[in-house]
């Protein structure tokens, strides 16, 4: 399914040997829609600056790898894309131990803000000119000098906490006052901290403190899981959209290892992703139907939701998490007797959305509350590589499904929808416009599904030192995984960016003079996901402000309680019930 | 003209400051003004004052059992209030859940939560005698409001003042909030409280207005006065249109959606009661339950008071079902809302304060 334009490839060729000014060491063409460049550090703001500026190459995500063991240098990785022309971009930068330092590229693209700053904290690179070379993922009390990523760090080390540390948050103007939000907050289901410097009710500036929820999911997949372990670690990345992180994994290292999914696994990964896509902007929609006070949204959204996961659950034994993927295709077929039931209920939710939508098109205290709320423009969505429904609402009309076409969508390409004014509304409207779209992929496939087998028969080791760069358009926009391929059964490096990375980094634009009131519809019609989000390092998580507990303590305390059993809430398995 | 037993004593006599004619309505004019019913001379019309004759004894006798009258009325209004609030806050939880699909919580669940509450350890974020006392104090003034609002039939301290005093004791439990919140040392509180205060700045002129309208029509200050009139004279298309005007009014001063802007738990996680927990917690929960209610009953006796038997129980029931209406109507309004902000729900107020004009229009041309 080669789209790539031969003639692109080698004018981005001819580009960046050009623009790298002779500090290109290698050009090499690792997938027909992949292009990797080795380039010396010291061109590397050059080719950057040259692909944004003749190509509009969007930044997707840095990698950091500790590469010492096979060159003798650490390996920086910039990922970029050209939407228009299919193709990924490589710059890759050794970066010797020695001098770990490499030019920061946030001063030319502000969206690599906080890659840079996670392979600093991760990996000990620094990038030099970075404007806010702050600590990013680590946790407060993790000692400096200890960099989790790096091979000779045991995925299980938990080093000394570091004495004295307090969070390196910035203090508000003179006559401002602090508002904190989080990092427990009502409408945040997950942990983020929002430091809001308010003058009366309207916002002055923000600072933020995220990364609470590391879980060393990275540093598992290279140092303990197996190729064919991790799709289940990467779906339990993200509690909604652990499908599209299983998918994207695999694909990513069957695309390494040149491994050919058969054409029904395409098929069935595709309307797996899209119903994952109705349930996830339901789900959206209740929740922003809550943030505003709105709970009669709410309610019904999750109503209407409901039969989405049944009917999952149905499909792969799980509401959620389904575990359906593995490297090859898929263990579970999609049953032919299950198509009249699937049909009647994308019926069925198609009718009640479309009430919905009906519903909350004409409601004008809605619209009081989202139109010209949290506006990113369309300059900022494109400068912060903002992705999905925040970027096809602010007139960024990218969407991974068609810009680099994975699973069925290169045969069930995708009707986007995109909206000019980049406010709350905006999102509104590209959420639900989509949630129908999605119905309508869903119907088109089950029609279309081929006959043939759910897994590639592939047999031998997957060679090493093969990378492979991997798209899927998730509900919240485009998810990203990297994957270079390792010699003992698993990746040498596996690098996930998820679609509220660079969604979040947007929240300071849009918060800018705003309302108190209109921070938390801003930053919900973001869809976050911060477990998406926060994946990285093994985290020793001594809750050193509460003195009463140490760290042994309360797991000792879990411990106890998870050998009570009883006590958890634990329900029976819905055995005969679930096949209905 | 006809008697009803609405007014206690003679506070009707009272008289308003823009009526001229002090034959209008048959009011006399005592230059005191309205008070206690046996200060002075002329007619006393307290209708359950049986002792007509003159003298100490008599007289006495006479004041002991208007004082019994007044005490019961008084116990009956604050319990009915107090006792029903709960159950109509479970009523409005059940029908909230039926529009959301939901089976929603028992309808005694608020009595639950009230004993519950009541039982769980107090938690203060200060001291002081001031911010130990303000929850009583909130239920007290709601209470307060409660005996100055005629519940089926007069109200038992209407002798003690008129609209003007309703007014005040009706905003005394919002400033006591306010100062809750201001005093419980959390930001989500003290922008909770100054969106209060702001929002009762904004409602409380339609108040204001809807009730002028009812006071300018009945040439009386007084509620009694002005429910009486109603039962009268019929509807009015003024008094239709302040009667709209209370009730958005209400839709803000009981704290529902679309006006719900001073909790906003989604925004600053319940503002002004962040901080309460426990038996302080209960008693402000109960204070507004108890608020909208009363609040209802001022909207259904004085714009709405319609039809009326003078029969004391089954006036209560008419009344207590005509509350239940009207507290319906604000939950369907709260359910398919979602929160205004504050600039917008004071902008909001600000217009229907000077559409509730038109009503004191149309009751100078006498509709």
């Amino acid at each position: 399914m080669s789209m790539v334009n031969q003639a692109t490839v080698t004018h981005v060729k001819e580009a960046v040997a050009a623009h790298s000014d002779g500090a290109l060491l290698s050009a090499t063409e690792p997938h027909a829609d992949t292009l990797q460049f080795t380039i010396e550090k010291t061109g590397i703001r050059a080719v950057v600056e040259g692909l944004i500026n003749d190509f509009q190459a969007r930044f997707l995500i840095s990698v950091g790898t500790d590469a010492r063991p096979i060159t003798g240098d650490f390996a920086i990785l910039h990922l970029f894309s050209l939407d228009r022309e299919h193709l990924y971009v490589l710059l890759e930068c050794p970066v010797s131990e020695k001098d770990a330092r490499i030019d920061s590229i946030t001063e030319i693209i502000p969206g690599a803000n906080w890659a840079e700053r996670e392979f600093q904290d991760a990996i000990g690179v620094r990038p030099e000119g970075h404007p806010d070379p702050r600590r990013l993922l680590l946790a407060d009390d993790w000692p400096e000098g200890v960099y989790p990523l790096r091979r000779d760090f045991p995925y299980n080390y938990q080093p000394p906490p570091a004495e004295n540390v307090r969070p390196q948050l910035r203090e508000p103007p003179t006559g401002a006052s602090v508002m904190p939000m989080g990092p427990f907050f009502p409408v945040l289901e997950e942990p983020s901290y929002w430091r809001l410097f308010v003058e009366g009710e309207s916002i002055v500036g923000c600072d933020t403190r995220l990364f609470y929820n590391h879980r060393g999911i990275e540093k598992l997949g290279d140092s303990v899981s197996t190729y064919n372990e991790i799709p289940y670690l990467a779906e339990r990345i993200c509690g909604i959209c652990g499908f599209i992180h299983s998918t994207c994994y695999c694909q990513a290292v069957e695309k390494a290892a040149g491994i050919d999914v058969p054409r029904r696994a395409r098929y069935i990964r595709t309307i797996m992703l899209e119903l994952e896509r109705i349930h996830s902007h339901l789900l959206w929609l209740g929740i922003a139907g809550h943030i505003i006070g709105f709970e009669t949204v709410l309610m019904q959204a999750w109503r209407i939701r409901e039969p989405v996961m049944w009917l999952c659950e149905e499909i792969s034994g799980n509401r959620k998490t389904y575990g359906m993927n593995t490297i090859g295709g898929l263990r579970r077929d999609l049953p032919d007797q299950i198509k009249p039931k699937l049909l009647e209920t994308l019926a069925q939710v198609e009718k009640e959305a479309v009430a919905v939508r009906s519903a909350i098109i004409g409601d004008t205290t809605l619209h009081a509350r989202t139109r010209g709320v949290g506006i990113l423009t369309n300059e900022w969505a494109k400068k912060i590589c903002v992705v999905g429904p925040p970027a096809r609402a602010s007139g960024v009309a990218i969407d991974a499904r068609l810009d680099h076409p994975y699973a069925a969508y290169d045969e069930l390409p995708p009707q986007i929808a995109t909206q000019t004014p980049g406010d709350t509304w905006a999102r509104v409207v590209v959420r639900v416009t989509e949630l129908l779209e999605s119905i309508r992929l869903v119907r088109e496939g089950v029609s279309a599904i081929p006959d043939g087998p759910i897994c590639a028969d592939f047999k031998g080791e997957i060679p090493p030192g093969k990378v492979g760069v991997s798209v899927v358009e998730a509900p919240r926009g485009e998810a990203v995984h990297f994957v270079l391929t390792g010699g003992d059964n698993r990746p040498y490096r596996w690098r996930v960016r998820a679609p509220t990375y660079p969604n979040l980094q947007a929240v300071p634009a849009m918060v800018a003079n705003a309302n108190i009131a209109d921070v938390p519809i801003t930053l919900g019609s973001l869809d976050p996901c911060f477990s998406c989000t926060e994946r990285l390092e093994t985290i020793d998580r001594k809750t050193r402000q509460v003195r009463v507990y140490s760290h042994a303590e309360l797991l000792e305390i879990s411990r106890r309680k998870g050998r009570g059993g009883v006590s958890m809430g634990l329900r029976p398995i819905r055995g005969e019930e679930t096949h209905r | 003209m006809a008697e009803y037993p609405w007014a206690c004593g003679p506070s009707e006599e009272k008289k308003l400051t823009v009526d001229v004619t002090p034959a209008k309505a048959g009011v006399h004019v005592s230059p005191e003004g309205a008070g206690f019913p046996f200060a002075r001379e002329g007619p006393v019309r307290a209708d359950f004052l049986e002792s007509p004759g003159a003298g100490d004894t008599p007289r006495r006798s006479a004041m002991t059992a208007w004082l019994i009258k007044v005490l019961t009325l008084c116990l009956l209004n604050v319990a009915a209030a107090l006792l029903l609030s709960p159950l109509f806050e479970g009523l409005m939880r059940k029908l909230r859940a039926a529009i959301h699909s939901r089976i929603g919580p028992p309808i005694k669940q608020p009595y639950w939560d009230i004993l519950k509450l009541l039982g769980k350890e107090d938690l203060r974020t200060t001291g002081g005698v001031v911010y130990a006392s303000l929850p009583a104090l909130t239920l007290g003034s709601v209470l307060l409001l409660a005996a100055l609002v005629p519940m089926g039939t007069g109200a038992p301290l209407a002798f003690a003042g008129d609209l003007i005093v309703v007014l005040y004791v009706a905003a005394m439990s919002s400033v006591l909030l306010m100062l809750a919140g201001f005093a419980s040392a959390s930001p989500y509180a003290s922008i909770g409280s100054s969106r209060e205060m702001m929002m009762l700045l904004s409602v409380e002129p339609t108040l204001a207005i809807a009730l002028a309208v009812g006071a300018f029509k009945a040439g009386t200050l007084t509620l009694g006065g002005i429910v009486n009139w109603q039962v009268q004279n019929g509807p009015s298309i003024s008094m239709a249109i302040g009667g709209l005007a209370f009730f958005l009014a209400l839709q803000a001063v009981a704290g529902k959606l679309p006006f719900d802007v001073a909790e906003a738990d989604q925004e600053i996680m319940g503002g002004s009661l962040v901080e309460q927990s426990g038996p302080r917690l209960a008693l402000f929960r109960w204070a507004m339950w108890t608020k909208q209610l009363v609040l209802a009953l001022l909207l259904v006796q004085v714009f709405f008071p319609w039809p009326h038997y003078g029969i004391y129980p089954i006036d209560l029931l008419l009344t207590m079902v005509k509350v239940l209406v009207v507290l319906i109507l604000v939950t369907v309004v709260d359910v398919v809302n979602p929160r205004l902000r504050i600039d917008q729900a004071m902008g909001y107020f600000m217009r229907v304060a000077v559409s509730s004009l038109a009503a004191l229009a149309f009751a100078v041309i006498g509709k």
